[in-house]
């Protein structure tokens, strides 16, 4: 197994091995090629700056034998008194060895023979000189003289310059080298670029096809940019045509089904099965002439069976019964209309599953009296008009206590205010109280129609968390201690500003406090904390109260729903306030979670994001 | 497969999650028509959990439609992400079915 095991992990690495070798490949190539440019480029500046030397001291040692065969010569023939035959054989020895300059110099100056005709300005070879300065041989080399000492006459200097030969081959042969190589590099460069481009698109291809061989067949993800290539391009063209045809045997095996299921209906019997309401046809012998397809689901029968048979084999209702044989029987034609809870399958006093609306007509008819029966199912219907009974009578409620109270506490101010202007502050002060309550008991109401309508809108402002849970201290901190319940607020030092809609954000957290402190007994606590963490405000609101059943959390959250504790009976609510919490947080981008145990409390976690997610 | 029921007055919202393909398509089936008979119709199937569909899943579905038909009903399905959306249109399967943007509103569509 292990072996397996390494086989089925090594080979994902291999293929990356190869598709990172050829990347390697590529680059070790071009790195070579750029080391041989480079080394042919040094060879030749070596082989230039050989050849330099060799030709400079070949040069050399040409002009030290010209000279000395010169100096040798100028010697005896000076001696000899021969001027015209020196010169002569300088400016030849000149032309023959390339020398610029050559000249032989007296110790005074005065230029004996020269290269240059005009140079000499002796006519003559003067018969003896003096040596000003003795020349010496050393020195005089190393600037190219080379000293004379002519018999019977004096020493003089043989000057030669311009023996440095340019050698021109070797430079041009380097900077041909130099650009041919810098071509090729860049040829090179482009090309390493062409072929990483070309295995980048078929590097991805390779990678998509490891993805559908691993399973993944959605089209999004086996799609590849399409600037990798004209292989990425074709790959991409491949996958869009076999999803297409996917497609479109899709569509035709669901036409087929659709195809199967065409029954050959005649138009009037498949109008009336597309009706969601049941139809009963019955005659006068209370035998069921027809039936619809709603009207088999609500009775749990069969059309084969129902059609033909006595409808009092399939229907025990006796209410119903007795108006379909009254009306058969030829001996009532009054309307009726019946509700009827339905229970679960084989259960007399069980739970209700549904309500049906049984609606008895007759049918006139000629010869006999026949009925039908229209069956509705009202189950919706009736739990939606349930909850709005129950939502008007709470909220009646709610809003019946702060008016009385205002009543009450105006009647009081008027008659006793005058004369006890104590008793009036304290009746203007209530009055505003109740009247605060009063219209978070409207806006509440108006919050839930704005639900259901769809047009619950959040206005976005910047919101300073520190005045908003200051605010909500000091409106719950004289409620908790009036209740005798000890309320402590756990506020981080430093205050973010959170973008949301204070009004709404506030009536969450309001609600929340508003609820433990609601159903939180005399004595209790309430821990209100407050955390900012990762652009997320959290606040906890955790009571010591009643608590909340298991099966009842989830349902906290729901509109007009109370818990069915007998406790929570005898406290007015309208079973909105959780619900407007959530949906306010949830618009918020956030979530509200309760953890709760019967009698023993319940905490509410809210979190919100600090800041707005894009849209 | 992992589906989750939940009741919203009358309504009963189930909600699959992951795929629905050949291999849990026999039991979607059968969780909803096991809903069906319960509620007389009543439900709602919620697809906000659902990524993509295969043609089984459609058969099954056309299934569950063909049933809800005989009672003049129709399946009434919500929170389909853009993927089913198009493959129910692409395949003219969308108009046997009711699509709601939300559970909330599919289940407002039984007043």
């Amino acid at each position: 197994m292990p072996d397996a095991q390494s086989q089925t992990v090594s080979a994902p690495s291999r293929r990356r091995f190869l598709l990172r070798g050829e990347s390697a490949i590529a680059s070790a190539g071009l790195t070579v090629m750029a080391l041989m440019v480079c080394v042919m480029i040094a060879s030749v500046w070596w082989a230039q700056r050989t050849q330099r030397t060799a030709v400079r001291e070949a040069r050399e040692r040409q002009v030290n034998a010209a000279a000395q065969l010169l100096a040798q010569s100028s010697e005896l023939l000076l001696a000899e008194g021969e001027l015209t035959a020196v010169r002569r054989m300088v400016a030849d020895a000149a032309r023959d060895n390339h020398f610029e300059i050559c000249r032989i110099i007296l110790p005074d100056g005065r230029i004996l023979a020269s290269a240059q005709p005009n140079e000499s300005k002796l006519r003559d070879l003067p018969a003896e000189w003096e040596a000003r300065v003795a020349p010496q041989s050393e020195g005089l080399a190393a600037q190219n003289q080379w000293p004379l000492l002519i018999p019977g006459r004096g020493p003089a200097v043989l000057s030669i310059s311009g023996g440095d030969t340019y050698v021109a081959g070797p430079n041009n042969l380097a900077a041909g080298v130099l650009a041919i190589g810098s071509i090729a590099l860049f040829a090179l460069l482009f090309l390493y670029r062409r072929m990483r481009f070309s295995m980048r698109g078929l590097g991805a291809v390779r990678e998509a096809l490891s993805a559908l061989a691993g399973g993944e067949s959605q089209p999004e993800a086996l799609l590849i940019s399409a600037d990798l290539g004209p292989e990425v391009q074709a790959w991409n063209g491949l996958i869009r045509e076999t999803e297409r045809v996917r497609r479109a045997d899709l569509a035709e095996k669901a036409r087929e089904a659709v195809g199967r299921r065409q029954e050959n209906k005649g138009e009037l019997e498949a109008a009336c099965d597309a009706i969601s309401q049941g139809i009963i046809l019955i005659d006068d012998q209370c035998r069921v002439r027809y039936a619809n397809g709603a009207a088999t689901v609500f009775l749990s029968s069969k059309r084969e069976a129902l059609v033909g048979g006595d409808i009092t084999k399939f229907l025990q209702v006796p209410d119903v019964l007795a108006d379909v044989r009254a009306i058969t029987a030829g001996s009532s034609r009054r309307r009726s209309t019946h509700d009827v809870e339905r229970r679960e399958e084989g259960s007399e006093s069980g739970p209700v599953a549904g309500v049906l609306r049984f609606s008895v007509r007759p049918v006139r008819r000629e010869d006999a009296g026949s009925a039908m029966i229209t069956i509705e199912d009202i189950t919706q219907q009736r739990v939606a008009e349930e909850s709005r009974n129950r939502f008007v009578a709470q909220a009646t409620h709610e809003l019946r206590t702060p008016l009385t109270n205002i009543r009450l506490y105006i009647e009081t101010a008027i008659d006793e205010g005058e004369e006890n202007p104590a008793t009036r502050a304290k009746c203007l002060n209530i009055i505003n109280g109740e009247t605060r309550r009063l219209e978070r008991i409207v806006g509440e109401m108006l919050s839930v129609a704005e639900i259901e309508a769809g047009s619950f809108e959040l206005r976005y402002d910047d919101v300073r968390a520190e005045s908003l849970f200051e605010d909500l201290k000091m409106e719950f901190e004289p409620q908790a201690a009036e209740k005798n319940i000890k309320l402590t607020f756990n506020l981080p030092p430093k205050f973010p500003t959170i973008q949301g809609d204070r009004d709404k954000i506030t009536l969450a957290i309001h609600n929340l406090i508003a609820n433990s402190l609601k159903y939180t007994p005399t004595g209790g606590r309430i821990d209100v904390s407050v955390e900012f963490s990762n652009q997320q405000l959290t606040v906890q609101v955790k009571d010591s109260g009643i608590g909340i059943s298991e099966e009842e959390q989830d349902k906290v959250f729901d509109r007009f729903y109370r818990a069915k504790d007998t406790r929570v009976s005898k406290i007015t609510g309208t079973g909105l306030g959780l619900t407007l919490a959530r949906e306010v947080v949830r618009l918020h981008g956030g979530d509200i979670h309760v953890d709760s145990k019967l009698d023993h409390g319940s905490t509410f976690t809210l979190t919100i994001p600090t800041q707005k997610k894009a849209a | 497969m992992k589906i989750s029921e939940q009741q919203q007055g009358a309504v009963v919202v189930l909600r699959p999650e992951g795929p629905l393909v050949e291999g849990v398509i026999e039991e979607f089936k059968q969780r909803v028509l096991k809903t069906l008979a319960a509620s007389m119709g009543r439900f709602v199937v919620d697809m906000s959990a659902v990524p993509f569909v295969d043609s089984l899943a459609l058969e099954g579905m056309m299934d569950v439609s063909d049933e809800l038909s005989k009672g003049g009903q129709v399946l009434r399905i919500c929170a389909a992400n853009k993927t089913v959306r198009e493959v129910l249109e692409l395949t003219d399967l969308a108009s046997h079915f009711d699509h709601f943007d939300d559970a909330n509103a599919a289940v407002r569509s039984f007043l």
